[in-house]
């Protein structure tokens, strides 16, 4: 499909943005991946407190 | 073009359609090649969506393919708007072009000239800068967004010098090669200086020696919908982390509430003021040397319109924050202390402008934009404790003001005049010893019972200036 431009998007600034969604969508599943990771070894931590929490009522 | 219709001068530039102005209102045609454009606009939902949130101006279809815009009263230009009124027009450009996406549609332009203020909030009013999505295509529009929003409070996080100058040198945008030489080195901190201005720099170089440009044409690059929402994500992400609030270096910021001025000086000019305002009619007011505010309020009680005027981007900011905070509140909140049960009124339009350098008209043949004389002209102009600024800093002589005041105004003038034995202009030319004589009270009135009659005529009890009230001369200009 031919698109009619009426600005100009300027020079490269269609790969800066495939780059920058590249870089993105990179740091988005490390993240992801990150948070997967230390929510295996910091589940069982996490636990005592909110046990201790229901204790005093 | 359907009919031969006198377009708008600032309407030449997108082929959609253009702006035209017939008994006073403004209209907007829809050109033949975008009226598919414009049907999925209408019929998707998204118009009636942008609307109903306050995003996009409501129109009314007076004929197939006109269109009758919500009437502006007071259109302003980036150049003169403070650091938060930017970002907010940058953030509700992103938050259209989020909704558009979900209703299969994009921005094809992304200028802060598409924005203009309503009740203190920032209204998108070109209905035409909507086309259909094509997930495989980039956004058109991202490098025009970085360099007219991103870049300018780039600047001003690092500089917290406003956003309007730069705006007025650059007012296409600011390129990424120009930006990157002038960030800090703790700007490479921020992941979005890497992405938004240091890669593009980089690319744009490439791209001039002949290497990348060749490599990868637009077409080939993949792209879809959920990189582009990622896109959208870290711009806003990297906005909200800009700083744009007013520092406390910033001397002029909260004169009536915190400055030397005594509270009884505040309270006496108050006094007359209302009454001089209570004794008159007018439906718009020009406030020039706005400050916080205060007079501003006082004004907009009235039910008055009110373009507040300042040349310090802190003031605009705090004025126009203040604005937005009552707006969504549904009350009045003026920035002084103690007058926070002030009824509700008129609305208040701040704009960064030096009186003295107001914006020219701009853009090609100096007739896309107009000058904020022609825009500002309301049927009361105030001007308290400036005066003395105008003439002793700025050697504007008496006659001059008059002028361009006489000008500014359609009818009524409230103006404050403030003697040299005043210590605040006393202070002014301990270093400037020059300035227009002479600059007394028979001088200032000898100039201005030209254009003007002195209606009212109030010294302000405990001090030297002077408060009149003046009405323009019907043979003046």
């Amino acid at each position: 499909m031919a698109m009619l431009l009426y600005i100009d998007p300027g020079g490269g600034s269609y790969l800066v943005q495939a780059i920058i969604a590249a870089v993105l969508g990179f740091m988005f599943y490390f993240k992801t991946l990150w948070f997967r990771i230390r929510s295996f070894f910091v589940r069982p931590k996490t636990k005592p407190p909110t046990e201790n929490d229901k204790e005093p009522s | 073009m359907t009919r031969n219709l006198p377009e708008h001068p600032a309407s030449y530039r997108d082929p959609a359609g253009f702006v035209f102005i017939r008994d006073g209102r403004v209209y907007r045609q829809v050109a033949p090649a975008y009226a598919d454009d414009y049907r999925l606009l209408m019929d998707s939902g998204l118009y009636e969506k942008l609307v109903a949130e306050q995003l996009l101006i409501p129109h009314e279809e007076v004929e197939a393919g006109t269109l009758l815009p919500l009437q502006l009263p007071v259109i302003s230009y980036p150049c003169e708007w403070s650091p938060d009124q930017l970002k907010d027009a940058a953030l509700l450009t992103l938050k259209i072009m989020r909704i558009a996406i979900d209703h299969g549609m994009i921005l094809k332009d992304a200028s802060p000239r598409n924005i203009q203020w309503l009740n203190a909030r920032p209204l998108f009013i070109d209905t035409l800068s909507f086309e259909r999505y094509d997930p495989a295509h980039p956004w058109i529009a991202y490098r025009q967004f970085c360099e007219s929003f991103l870049f300018p409070l780039y600047l001003h996080h690092y500089f917290r010098q406003g956003i309007h100058r730069t705006l007025a040198a650059y007012p296409e945008g600011m390129p990424a090669g120009a930006l990157l030489p002038l960030l800090p080195l703790k700007s490479r901190l921020r992941a979005g200086v890497w992405l938004h201005v240091v890669l593009p720099a980089i690319v744009v170089n490439s791209g001039k020696a002949g290497r990348v440009g060749k490599a990868r044409p637009a077409g080939q690059i993949s792209f879809d919908k959920r990189k582009l929402l990622l896109l959208i994500g870290n711009l806003e992400d990297s906005l909200r982390g800009l700083r744009t609030e007013a520092s406390h270096a910033i001397g002029w910021s909260r004169y009536y509430s915190e400055t030397i001025m005594s509270q009884a000086y505040v309270q006496e000019k108050e006094k007359l003021f209302r009454e001089m305002i209570a004794a008159i009619d007018f439906g718009s007011a020009l406030d020039l040397g706005a400050n916080d505010g205060y007079f501003s309020q006082i004004l907009a009680e009235k039910k008055a319109r009110v373009i507040a005027v300042d040349d310090q981007w802190a003031c605009t900011n705090t004025l126009y924050r203040a604005a937005a905070t009552a707006a969504s509140e549904g009350i009045a909140s003026p920035t002084s202390e103690g007058n926070s049960s002030r009824a509700s009124g008129g609305h208040i339009y701040p704009l960064c402008v030096d009186i003295a350098e107001p914006t020219p008209a701009s853009g090609f043949a100096n007739t896309e934009r107009s000058s904020f004389t022609e825009r500002a002209q309301c049927d009361l102009v105030v001007a308290l404790a400036v005066v003395h600024h105008l003439v002793l800093t700025k050697n504007i002589p008496f006659g001059l003001l008059a002028d361009y005041l006489a000008i500014l105004t359609r009818q009524w003038l409230i103006i404050e005049f403030v003697p040299v034995s005043d210590e605040k202009a006393s202070a002014l030319i301990r270093d400037k010893p020059v300035f227009h004589k002479p600059y007394d009270p028979d001088a200032f009135e000898a100039q201005f019972a030209l254009l003007f009659s002195i209606e009212q005529k109030q010294l302000i009890p405990g001090t030297e200036r002077i408060l009149y009230l003046m009405r323009k001369k019907a043979d003046a200009i």
